[in-house]
This record gives C-alpha cells, structure tokens and sequence, in this order.
C-alpha cells in the first residue's frame, strides 16, 4: 500500500470512531435502560478500547517510521497519551478489570482528547500559533489533509473520543 | 435480544465495515499517485558572496547593511532568475514553504497588493521557494503559487535549500528588504501586515 492508501485508510477509520464514541455518548440513555445492551457494551468496552488505541499506536508508528513524518512537540504529547493506553488496556482486557481500565485509561483519553482538540485548532486557525512557522515541524502545519479536515491530530481526536466514549459509558460499573 | 447476540453483531459488524474500508482503500485508493514522475520543484543554485547571519528578530540586526550574495538559480519552468546585490535595484525577497499555513495565507495578500498597484516600479518582487518536501501538505509549490495568481518572480531553492541559509533563514515566511545597492534594510520572519510592506517598499523605492 502507498502513503496515499494509507491515509485514506486511516482519515476513514478515523471517521468510523468518531461517529462511534460520539454515537455510545449519545445512546449512553439508552443504553443504560436496556440490560442485554449494556452487558454487551460492558463486555465489548475495553477490548475495543484497546483496539482503538493499539490501531492509533500502529498508525502513529506508521508516520514517524515508514513514512518519515517529525511528529511536533504537541504530537509527542498525545503519543504520551495514548500509548500507555495500549498497555493499560491490554493488561485490564485481560484480566476482565474494567474499572481499573475506566479510572485509569478513561483520564488518559480525556487529556490526549483535549491536546489533540488544542492541535487541531492550531491547524484550523494557524494565526493562534503566532505568525511564523518554524522550519522544522511547526504545530499548525499538516502533514495530511484528506478530505479537506482530517489531519493527524483530528485522527488523534478521533480515536480519544471512541476510547473515552467506549470506557466512560461502557465500562461503568453496574 | 440476548447479550450474546448483540456482542456478535457488533463484532461481525466491525469486522465487515473494517475490511470493507480496507477493500476500498486498496482497490479504489489511487495507489499510483506516489509514482507519478513530476517536474522538479527543487533545482540547483550557485551562490556567491558572504552568507547573511542568522538573527533577523535582534536589535539591531546583524545583517543590517551586510552585501545580500549574488545568487542564480532558476522558476519552475526552468528559467533563469538571479537575486544580484549589484543590479542598482531594491528588491523584496519573500521566502515561502508550501507547507507553512502562514506562507498559505500571506502569498495571497501579498499578490492582492501587487494587483492592486502598489508594489513600486522601481522595486523587484522576488520569492523564493524553499524547504520544498513532497510528503508535506499543498505540495507541489509551483502549483499553489499558480493557484494564487503568484506573477513576480519565483526562484526555486535547492534540496538542501542552500538560499534559505544563505540568507539566514530563521522562520516562514521570511522576508529580506534589500535596497539599490544591494544592502540589507531589514528582515522578518513571519507574516507581515500589508501596510508595513507597503511602506517598506515605498521607503525602498524613494532614493
């Protein structure tokens, strides 16, 4: 696959988790009303968060090293963010802890969501960054524009708005 | 419904719309535009002459009055432009990284400025394009200049962007005000408001 696949690969999956952490927060009523649906979010929550994580991990991987992307100091913050929550997940879909995985991974995706939501504003109005770009890696440029809005940082946000979604709703302890 | 079987909808669910999205990708994903052969966007240069130091934000600064070096290179068609200290004519050297959203939004004013009149007769308007990189976003340059109707010279820097350090390039967009002898007036580096470049070209264009 090219770089070109790739990112078109990654701006889609992006949108599938948005649309989904944003759909549980809003069937988050609903939800908790049904019993068979709750026990299955409980059920499917952390694994799918791990998910989540570990394919943000693999694409974030996938810029810096194959496609030879810098990552900006504010991309380091949300790899901060998000990596320890591959493990963190892991650990606790393993061992069936989700409230270990709530109280732990859930503040981890609510701090990466609001870096990646900083940096996606940076992007969108360049001029909040000052009104130069450094010559390296400035945090208002983008290295990938698909459709016109999805860059890194919106996938960023994307995947920490599945991972909160998917922790804070589904697994919340019953 | 059972638990189960809503735990095995959205499973197969995802894995369905998952490899569906891969599918599309891979078969309908353009995968030949990494391949495609394009014009050079970067092109070799020769430089001569004392390189201006860094430090175009200090007061004073430090290249003030320095010679600019002779510098010939060429645009996007391959045509010879050249950056000459000692042509006897003020100049306006605006360099820009296609990437940089700040370059994004300041080439445009700036050509709005020159088609509204204002850029004197007796003062040259150059850019350079450098830092030129092709997995960075709005790339090719010589494309987005096209596309903002860019008409003043554009000379394109090297792959090591040998003019941006000659130079003493510090941040994008970087500009260098040269008078008629070929002598710095001053630098900046980030995007200006138009009325501080009109001035500075008038101040230019006035003996």
């Amino acid at each position: 696959m090219t770089l070109t696949q790739f990112n078109l690969l990654f701006a889609l999956l992006a949108l599938v988790a948005l649309a989904a952490g944003i759909g549980v927060f809003v069937a988050a009523p609903f939800i908790r009303r049904s019993p068979p649906a709750r026990q299955a979010l409980a059920r499917l929550a952390v694994p799918l968060a791990w998910l989540v994580a570990a394919a943000s991990m693999a694409g974030s991987l996938y810029y810096s090293e194959v496609a030879g992307f810098t990552p900006c100091t504010l991309c380091w913050y949300q790899r901060i963010a998000m990596y320890p929550l591959v493990v963190v997940l892991a650990v606790a879909a393993v061992r069936g802890d989700r409230r270990t995985a709530r109280w732990s991974g859930a503040p981890l995706a609510l701090i990466g969501w609001g870096i990646a939501a900083y940096h996606y504003t940076l992007q969108t109005f360049p001029s909040l960054s000052g009104a130069a770009c450094s010559p390296t890696v400035p945090c208002s440029f983008r290295w990938v524009s698909e459709f016109g809005f999805v860059s890194i940082p919106f996938m960023a946000l994307s995947g920490f708005t599945a991972i909160a979604a998917l922790l804070i709703v589904g697994a919340e302890e019953s | 419904m059972s638990t189960n079987k809503i735990v095995l909808a959205v499973v197969g669910g995802l894995v369905v719309l998952v490899a569906g999205i891969t599918a599309l990708v891979v078969f309908l994903g353009g995968g030949t535009t990494d391949d495609v052969e394009a014009p050079p966007e970067t092109r070799p240069v020769a430089i001569s002459g004392a390189r201006l130091p860094q430090g175009s934000t200090s007061t004073p600064d430090p290249a003030a009055g320095m010679l600019v070096p002779t510098v010939t290179g060429s645009d996007f068609d391959g045509d010879t432009v050249t950056i000459a200290p000692d042509d006897g004519r003020p100049k306006l050297l605006l360099f820009v990284a296609h990437w940089c959203p700040h370059c994004q939004e300041e080439a445009p004013e700036v050509q709005q400025w020159v088609n509204g009149g204002n850029l004197p007769e007796a003062v040259d308007l150059i850019a350079i394009s450098t830092s030129v990189s092709r997995v960075r976003d709005n790339y090719p340059p010589s494309t987005w200049l096209a596309s903002v109707g860019w008409n003043s010279p554009v000379l394109v820097d090297d792959d090591e962007s040998s003019v941006a350090q000659a130079f003493g390039l510090e941040a994008f967009p970087y500009w260098v005000f040269v008078d008629g002898e070929g002598r710095v007036v001053g630098r900046a580096a980030g995007r200006l408001p138009m009325d501080t470049i009109d001035a500075v070209a008038r101040g230019l264009a006035t003996p």
